[in-house]
């Protein structure tokens, strides 16, 4: 074939790769940098691990303890990560030599964390395990391990409304709590109306510090909702439960606006009925994760003949071994109480931090809480935060790190 | 248990996950460790609200259609990897918007004045014709550039038959050096290719973030020839189906895999790496290593001051950073139809010439040049009924998050998301803002984080005419730090594109296993 690059010499190419040695041996020898805005920026939000100490315990209700967290440099923390309000934080602790994980919302401001300072705001738990352990255990000086600021729960300009109505139920009132000094400070920017759910006037948190909050940011107001039947209410007071009524009251007549919900399991069970009469677009309603999921069996789809105790035989590292547990227990508690450390953060089975590999077994997940990958259906991972066991178990978990 | 490996490998992006199933296939006793919880690197997904998303492939060639399987899906059968490919029959729409006074502008679709608007199909023939409709004049030299990538390839199958005769290759093949001695820019001028045309012609330049005055013509058209000769695929459950499909190719080939286990330092013995260190406490030892981590992250993080020869650190320092990006994932509560999308990748570019629109995203994120996909135009069920996954992507150059405060971060990726969302609506006509369901962004931290790579590029080295295809894989086991250390990923011969990514994971293990059957 006659050349179609006539006025070109297929020698030019000898010279490209001349060229090539000749750059390298002119250049800087020594080791590279190693580091970049980027790398650094990706370092400052996302670090692996937090080590902190308290260094205040506010007592806010019986039972309701905040904690202030302050870097502990000793152990190499010495600033802590920035977060847009409404993230939270996953507490790692050891109780009897079971190394267990929970999430908690972080309560203070963005820029608080500047200045280093968490605050997580804890309420016991009805049998709560790790409540109860960090109400008895944590004190001024004691070290805590945190994860960096976690999870989805944000206001986005671009796909949520100008207008928020915040839903809070008990200890839900964290992340708004969060935001709405961010609105304050000028670190978000929308209107956030807040009808927090409490049963009686003594049960409020932060009663104190909203009220100062809708008094100096015009952005932001509170409404306390008090369900007990003899409960005083009286101005910025209402009665009653989160009804779409009491939403569509203060909410925007004339302009969308956007549902925030953060509260218990059984508070979501009724505000989403009450949510569905409103007929609101799907991306308008918001929920943060209420954290574990117990009883599988209540679940319509669980299916009959469970054995009450199953055997996971695990490999973490190349490491085998077998542990017991009851199916009642999702395979991430099956493992903590076995004293194996596990990877987790959301323990809701949205954030997919705790994906390991199913061998062989079955296993249960309620729909509502199945996050994972379509791939991950396909190829046998699971989230064991959420998965609950059906028979024995083979599986492959990635070390807690 | 027992801590001695044949093949060590590090990092479970797509080139590590391809070196690790080829050593564990060949019967090496093979580790693979990822620092993350999950594999692929760039070849994952992500789940946020009822949408799955695709966090970086475009589109991939030389896949073939099931019933003709060609290169990357004859790799994964090869391996024993089953991936349910999706293909799309289109290459690229190019639009350029026009200001309200140029002479050059007319009224396009939905009334939006543009200069350009050319949607490029697929075929050599049509794709021919198809620009000199847009440009006339530019039928001849589109034909004579396929013709050469056709003679491309020729040559390519001769080199990797093993039966090279060279007196052939210099000279029946030997425009194809020519092609990999000049520009693309340099080519396309010789033959006679108009201006303008080669505008709509080099659009592709983003793929691999190199532009047509500095990239070379050989590797260019190596990636057009495979889009426009058979469209492109994707893999139907996202990326993460191939990453997954991978992870069980290794370990059905009796391969270990662990993740969250990051490589924290490289031990070293008689001047050689002989182990690694796993999150800073376990040790393993490995007769040889492959390494997927980036070097100018890998020389500094993984080895002291010292181990690693000089040469190794200035094939480090001597090279430009390739592109980073900026991307816009969103969740749409409407369907195609409903949006008004009918293309599945639309370029956006602030002027048709390539090499403008690279000096425009020096050290700069922005607006100006933009590449949408509709997800749905490719893989139709890809989102729940009634709703669509749109995909915007950025490129930029250099250190662009110097000075950027932690505190700051959030604001900046609304806002540069702002920006991009609005120059689609603008350029397209079209409204997506009211409809967006979920929205992620990712900048450079974003892929930083993930990637491990500096400035967070996914690309590598920036692909350059001294510095390109030919001349790396010339030059490739010299490149390399020791002879039982191999690197693979986007920083090495055929740089970024998840088919060169797992190119590169073979060819290390490749040269593995050869080393290894032969008892070096």
């Amino acid at each position: 074939m006659e050349s179609l690059l006539k006025s070109f010499n297929k020698r030019d190419f000898i010279s490209v790769v001349a060229n090539r040695q000749k750059r390298f041996a002119a250049a800087d020898g020594s080791v590279p940098a190693g580091t970049d805005g980027s790398r650094e920026l990706a370092r400052a939000l996302h670090p692996k691990a937090q080590y902190v100490k308290v260094a205040a315990v506010t007592e806010r209700a019986p039972d309701v303890k905040s904690f202030t967290l302050v870097p502990d440099p000793s152990r190499g923390t010495t600033a802590l990560a920035w977060f847009g309000a409404g993230k939270y934080l996953t507490v790692f602790v050891t109780i009897n030599g079971m190394p267990v994980t929970r999430a908690y919302s972080i309560s203070s401001s963005p820029k608080a964390s500047l200045e280093g300072k968490y605050e997580l705001t804890i309420k016991l738990v009805d049998g709560g395990l790790v409540s109860r352990y960090i109400l008895d255990n944590w004190q001024v000086g004691t070290e805590v391990t945190v994860s960096a600021p976690e999870g989805n729960f944000e206001y986005q300009p671009l796909r949520d409304a100008k207008n928020v109505i915040g839903l809070a139920g008990g200890s839900g009132i964290t992340p708004f709590l969060s935001m709405a000094q961010a609105i304050a400070d000028g670190d978000e920017d929308f209107e956030l109306t807040l009808l927090y759910g409490s049963r009686n006037k003594d049960n409020i948190l932060f009663f104190d510090e909203l009220a100062a909050l809708e008094k100096a940011c015009p952005k932001f107001r509170v409404v306390h909702v008090l369900s007990d039947k003899d409960a005083k209410a009286g101005k910025g007071f209402e009665k009653g439960f989160l009804t779409a009524e009491l939403i569509q009251k203060y909410a925007p007549a004339d302009a969308p606006y956007s549902v925030f919900l953060c509260g218990p399991q059984q508070m979501y069970e009724f505000v989403d009925k009450e949510l569905a009469k409103l007929d609101l677009e799907r991306k308008f309603i918001r929920h943060e994760m209420f954290g574990e999921f117990h009883n599988p069996a209540s679940q319509p789809d669980y299916p009959a003949g469970v054995p009450e105790t199953v055997k996971i035989t695990v490999t973490q590292a190349g490491e085998k071994k077998t542990v017991e547990g009851s199916s009642n227990d999702s395979v991430l508690q099956i493992l903590e109480k076995n004293g194996v450390a596990a990877p987790a953060r959301c323990r809701s089975g949205e954030c997919g931090f705790c994906h390991s590999l199913l061998i062989s077994g079955k296993i249960y997940t309620p729909p509502h809480m199945d996050y994972r990958r379509m791939a991950d259906l396909q190829f046998g991972f699971i989230h064991p935060c959420c998965s609950f066991p059906l028979t024995d178990l083979e599986i492959d978990v990635p070390p807690a790190k | 248990m027992n801590n001695n490996y044949d093949v060590i490998v590090i990092g479970a992006g797509n080139g590590g996950l391809a070196a690790a199933a080829y050593c564990a296939k060949a019967g090496l006793k093979t580790l693979l460790l990822e620092k993350h919880n999950l594999p692929g690197g760039s070849a994952s997904s992500f789940v946020r609200g009822r949408f799955e998303f695709e966090p970086s492939l475009h589109e991939l060639f030389g896949v073939g259609l099931p019933d003709n399987p060609t290169d990357y899906a004859k790799m994964f059968m090869e391996l024993g990897a089953n991936v349910d490919w999706r293909s799309h029959n289109s290459t690229y729409r190019l639009i350029v918007p026009a200001e309200a006074d140029d002479p050059e502008g007319f009224v396009g679709e939905n009334g939006v004045r543009v200069k350009v608007d050319a949607s490029m199909p697929v075929g050599f023939e049509a794709f021919s014709r198809k620009l000199d409709s847009l440009v006339p004049g530019s039928y001849e030299p589109a034909m004579k550039v396929f013709r050469l990538s056709t003679l491309m390839y020729e040559a390519f199958d001769m080199l990797t038959s093993g039966k090279i005769n060279p007196v052939k290759l210099l000279t029946k093949y030997g425009d194809v050096f020519k092609m990999a001695g000049h520009t693309v820019k340099e080519c396309l001028d010789e033959l006679g290719m108009p201006e303008k045309a080669q505008g709509i012609f080099t659009a592709y330049w983003c793929y691999m973030g190199a532009p047509p005055m500095r990239f070379d013509m050989l590797y260019y058209m190596s990636m057009m020839h495979g889009y426009v000769e058979r469209g492109a695929s994707m893999p139907h459950l996202r990326s993460h189906e191939m990453s997954c499909a991978m992870d069980k190719a290794i370990r059905d080939n009796g391969g270990e895999i662990r993740y969250n286990s990051e490589v924290t330092k490289v031990l070293m013995k008689d001047g050689k790496p002989c182990g690694v260190v796993i999150n800073g406490s376990t040790e393993v030892y490995g007769r040889y290593f492959i390494c997927n981590v980036h070097p100018g992250f890998a020389l500094p993080d993984l080895f002291a001051p010292g181990e690693v020869p000089e040469d190794a650190n200035k094939k480090v320092n001597g090279r430009p950073i390739a592109a980073s990006l900026v991307t816009v994932y969103l969740g749409m509560n409407r369907t195609k139809e409903q949006l008004g999308f009918h293309d599945y990748s639309i370029f956006i570019a602030p002027t048709s010439d390539s090499d403008r629109q690279f000096h425009l995203s020096q050290g700069k994120m922005g607006a100006d040049f933009v590449i949408i996909n509709c997800m749905n135009e490719a893989i139709p069920d890809c989102s729940p009924e009634g709703t669509s996954i749109l995909f915007l992507t950025g490129i930029c150059y250099g250190d662009v998050m110097q000075g950027v405060k932690p505190q700051d971060y959030k604001k900046l990726k609304t806002k540069i998301a702002d920006e991009m969302i609005t120059r689609c609506e603008q350029t397209l006509g079209l409204t997506i803002k009211p409809y967006i369901e979920e929205i992620e962004i990712g900048l450079p931290p974003t892929f930083s984080r993930y990637l491990n790579t500096p400035n967070g590029t996914p690309y590598g080295y920036q692909l350059d005419l001294w510095d390109s295809m030919l001349p790396r894989t010339i030059q490739y086991e010299k490149d390399q730090p020791f002879d039982n250390f191999y690197f693979c990923g986007a920083s090495q011969e055929r740089g970024d594109g998840y088919g060169c990514a797992y190119y590169s994971g073979q060819k290390a293990a490749g040269l593995v296993i050869k080393q290894f059957t032969e008892g070096k």
